[in-house]
C-alpha cells in the first residue's frame, strides 16, 4: 500500500472530541433560542408556545435604550476602525519594507494578544480622570475605546484583500494618465470594497458582543445590549432575557453571514 | 522623436546592487516598429519601465520630442504600455477598461464614446464591450490591453513580450494583427520579445540586448547578415563559429586547404558562417575548401540538417533545401569536400569566454 499523508481524521479519539465540542457549542444555544418561544416566565418549565416575550421586550424601554446604544455604537466603532485599518492596510503593504513595519503590525494586532481585563482596567483608570476634568458622560468613551478594539479585526479582511491584488494594476492606473487620488479611487478602492465591507461586518459584530470594556467604562444609566443583560441575569431570570439573547444572536448571524458571502467573491 | 542616452539603472546600494542597464543610448523615428530583443534578465524590461515612467533612471536621459522626459511621473508622459500580463481591471467591462484612460483626462463624454466604439472596432471586439475582463480568453483579453493603451493616442506604445502567454497559432495571428495596427495608425511601438524570430518578422529596427548593454542595432537585414559580434550572431538564427587568423591580408583556417586572401587586421578571429551558405563539395567561387566528415542528417522537411565533423574534431553544421537537386546526396560516415564561399564569411572579434 501507498503511504497517505498523515490524516487527523483517522486519529482515535478526534471524531468524538469534534462532535463534542460541537454539542457543548450548539446546543445550549438551541435550547436557549428554543425556550425564547416559551409562554411560562420560569426557565426550564415549558408551557407551552408563544411569541410572548418578544412582545414583552420590544415594549420594554430599558433595553430598546440599550439596543439602541449598542446599534449605534457598533456602528461608529466599526466605521472609525474601518477607515484606520484601510489606511493602516495600505500604509503596510504599499510601501514595502519600510522601517518598524514589524512594529505596526505588533500594534496593530496588539488587542488581540492583551488580555481585554487588562484594557479595560487601564482606559478605566485614564478616562475615570478624563470624565472628572471633562464632565463628558456621554458616549464617545465607548465608542474610542470599541474602536481600538475593533481596528485588528477590519484589518484582517482588508489587509488579505490587499495582498491578493494585482500591483501592477495601480502602475497601468498611472500609465493611463491617473492621478494617484484617481487610481486609488476607481481601481483599488473598488477592488478593495470586498474587504472593507466585511472588515466593516467582522468589527460591528466584535463590537456588539462587547461585555468587559463596555461595562468598566460606560458612565452610571448607560447600557448596551450586553451590559444591560448582564444586570437583568442578576437581577430577574425571566423568558424575557432568552427572546432578547435570541435576537442579539440573529443580528451576528446575519452580519457574519454577509461578511462571509461578500468575502467569499473572488476578485 | 525618442533620444535616449547614456541611461543607465541600478537597483539596491553598495555590494547588493545590481546594475540592469548600462549606459544606453539609442534614437527612435516617428512611426517606427522598434524592438528590444535579448534572452531573460537582459533589462528589457526595465528599460520600458523607464520609458513609461514606473522607475526613476539612475543615470542619462530620455528625450521625448526635444523634452526631457526623465523625471517626469508616469501619469505625464504621453505613452502608454501593454503589461505582459495584460493588468486589465477586472472590476471593469471592457469598455470601462479602454475608457479609462480618457476618463482620468477628463474628456468629454461624446469623445470618451465614439473614441472607445473605434478603438473596440480597431481590435474587432465590439460585441464584447460590455463584458468583464475576467470573462474573456487571453487573445480577447491581449486585444482589450491594446484597444485601452491605443485609446488615449499616446506618441508611442511600448509592448511588453505582450505575446508571450498566448499559443502558438494565436500568436502568429495576433503578431501579423499588431503589424496591422501599427502601420494603419502610423504610430511608434517600442516591443520587447525574447524570441528572435518574432523580432525578424515584425520590427523596421531591432535592438540586441545582453546583460544591460546594447549589442547591437539594426534592421532585421543587417542584424542577420552583418552581426556585431558573437553574441549578436548566435542569438538570431543558426550560425557556425570557427577560431581563424589574420595575417597579411590572408585569412588562416587552421582545418581549410589553403588560406583565402582577405584584407582584414592581423590577429586571432571568430568566422562565422550561416548553415544555408555552407556548400556541400567543391565550388568554382572564391572559397575556404575543408574535408570533412558526415556525422548525422537531421530532416526537417524543407531542408536538411548536415552535421559536419572537421579533421581536428571541430563542428560545422550545413542546411541544404529539400527542393534543390533533391536535397542533401551524402551518406552518414562518408567523407566529403566542403566549401565555405568567401562572400558568405563574416569575422568577428574573438571574445574570451
Ligand atoms: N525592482 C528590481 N529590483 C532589483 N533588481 C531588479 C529589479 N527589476 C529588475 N531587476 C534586475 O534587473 C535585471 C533585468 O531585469 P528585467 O528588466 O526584468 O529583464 P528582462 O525583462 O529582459 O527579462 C535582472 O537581473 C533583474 O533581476
Ligand atoms: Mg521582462
Amino acid at each position: 500500500m501507498v503511504d497517505r499523508a498523515f490524516d487527523i481524521r483517522r486519529l482515535p479519539g478526534a471524531a468524538t472530541l469534534a462532535i463534542t465540542c460541537f454539542v457543548i457549542l450548539y446546543v445550549p444555544m438551541i435550547i436557549l433560542v428554543a425556550n425564547s418561544f416559551n409562554t411560562g416566565r420560569v426557565i426550564g418549565e415549558w408551557e407551552g408556545l408563544s411569541l410572548r416575550w418578544y412582545a414583552a421586550a420590544l415594549q420594554n424601554e430599558a433595553f430598546l435604550n440599550a439596543a439602541a446604544t449598542s446599534l449605534i455604537l457598533a456602528t461608529m466603532a466599526a466605521a472609525v476602525a474601518t477607515v484606520t485599518a484601510t489606511m493602516a492596510a495600505l500604509a503596510t503593504t504599499r510601501s514595502r519594507g519600510f522601517k518598524g513595519e514589524g512594529a505596526i503590525h505588533l500594534i496593530l494586532n496588539q488587542p488581540i494578544m492583551v488580555p481585554e481585563i487588562v484594557l479595560a482596567i487601564a482606559l478605566l483608570i485614564i478616562l475615570a480622570q478624563v470624565k472628572q476634568i471633562t464632565g463628558y458622560t456621554g458616549l464617545g468613551y465607548l465608542i474610542i475605546a470599541h474602536s481600538a478594539f475593533c481596528i485588528p479585526f477590519a484589518y484582517m479582511p482588508i489587509r488579505a484583500r490587499l495582498e491578493g491584488m494585482d500591483l501592477t494594476l495601480e502602475t497601468a492606473a498611472a500609465d493611463l494618465y491617473a492621478s494617484r487620488f484617481y487610481a486609488f479611487r476607481k481601481v483599488t478602492l473598488p477592488i478593495l470594497a470586498p474587504g472593507i465591507l466585511a472588515g466593516f461586518m467582522l468589527a460591528f459584530v466584535i463590537s456588539l458582543d462587547d461585555v468587559v470594556i463596555s461595562d468598566f467604562l460606560k458612565s452610571p444609566g448607560q447600557d448596551t445590549l450586553p451590559t444591560y443583560l448582564l444586570g437583568e441575569l442578576k437581577r430577574n431570570l425571566t423568558s424575557e432575557i432568552y427572546a432578547i439573547s435570541s435576537l442579539l444572536l440573529l443580528i451576528s448571524v446575519l452580519i457574519v453571514a454577509g461578511s462571509w458571502l461578500v468575502t467569499r467573491k473572488k476578485i | 522623436m525618442l533620444d535616449i542616452r547614456d541611461l543607465t539603472k541600478s537597483f539596491g546600494k553598495g555590494d547588493s546592487a545590481v546594475t540592469a542597464l548600462h549606459e544606453v543610448n539609442f534614437s527612435i523615428a516617428e512611426g517606427e516598429f522598434f524592438t528590444l530583443l535579448g534572452p531573460s534578465g537582459c533589462g528589457k524590461t526595465t528599460l520600458l519601465r523607464l520609458i513609461a515612467g514606473f522607475e526613476p533612471p539612475s543615470g542619462g536621459a530620455l528625450v521625448l520630442d526635444g523634452q526631457d522626459i526623465a523625471q517626469m511621473p508616469p501619469n505625464k508622459r504621453p505613452v502608454n504600455t501593454v503589461f505582459q500580463n495584460y493588468a486589465l481591471f477586472p472590476h471593469m467591462t471592457v469598455a470601462e477598461n479602454v475608457s479609462f484612460a480618457l476618463g482620468a483626462q477628463g474628456r468629454p463624454k461624446s469623445e470618451i464614446a465614439e473614441t472607445v466604439g473605434r478603438m473596440l472596432n480597431l481590435v474587432q471586439l465590439g460585441h464584447l464591450a460590455h463584458r468583464k475582463s475576467g470573462e474573456l480568453s487571453g487573445g480577447q483579453q491581449q486585444r482589450v490591453a491594446l484597444a485601452r493603451a491605443l485609446a488615449p493616442k499616446p506618441r508611442i506604445l511600448l509592448l511588453d513580450e505582450p505575446l508571450s502567454a498566448l499559443d502558438m497559432k494565436l500568436r502568429k495571428e495576433m503578431q501579423v494583427e499588431l503589424k496591422r495596427l501599427q502601420q494603419e495608425t502610423g504610430l511608434t511601438f517600442i516591443f520587447v520579445t525574447h524570441d528572435q524570430e518574432e523580432a525578424l518578422t515584425m520590427s523596421d529596427r531591432i535592438a540586441v540586448m545582453n546583460g544591460g548593454r546594447i549589442q547591437q542595432i539594426a534592421s532585421p537585414r543587417d542584424l542577420y547578415d552583418q552581426p556585431a559580434n558573437r553574441f549578436v550572431a548566435g542569438f538570431i538564427g543558426e550560425t557556425n563559429f570557427l577560431s581563424a587568423r589574420c595575417e597579411g591580408g590572408q585569412l588562416f583556417l587552421p582545418q581549410a586547404d589553403a588560406p583565402l586572401p582577405l584584407p582584414h587586421r592581423d590577429g586571432p578571429v571568430t568566422l562565422m558562417i550561416r548553415p544555408e551558405h555552407v556548400v556541400m563539395g567543391a565550388t568554382q567561387q572564391e572559397s575556404l575548401a575543408l574535408t570533412a566528415k558526415v556525422e548525422r542528417l537531421t530532416y526537417f522537411g524543407t531542408d536538411t540538417h548536415v552535421h559536419l565533423r572537421l579533421a581536428d574534431g571541430a563542428t560545422l553544421v550545413a542546411r541544404v533545401q529539400n527542393a534543390l537537386r533533391g536535397g542533401a546526396s551524402c551518406r552518414d560516415g562518408e567523407t566529403i569536400p566542403v566549401s565555405l564561399p568567401a562572400d558568405a564569411l563574416r569575422l568577428l572579434p574573438q571574445e574570451v569566454a
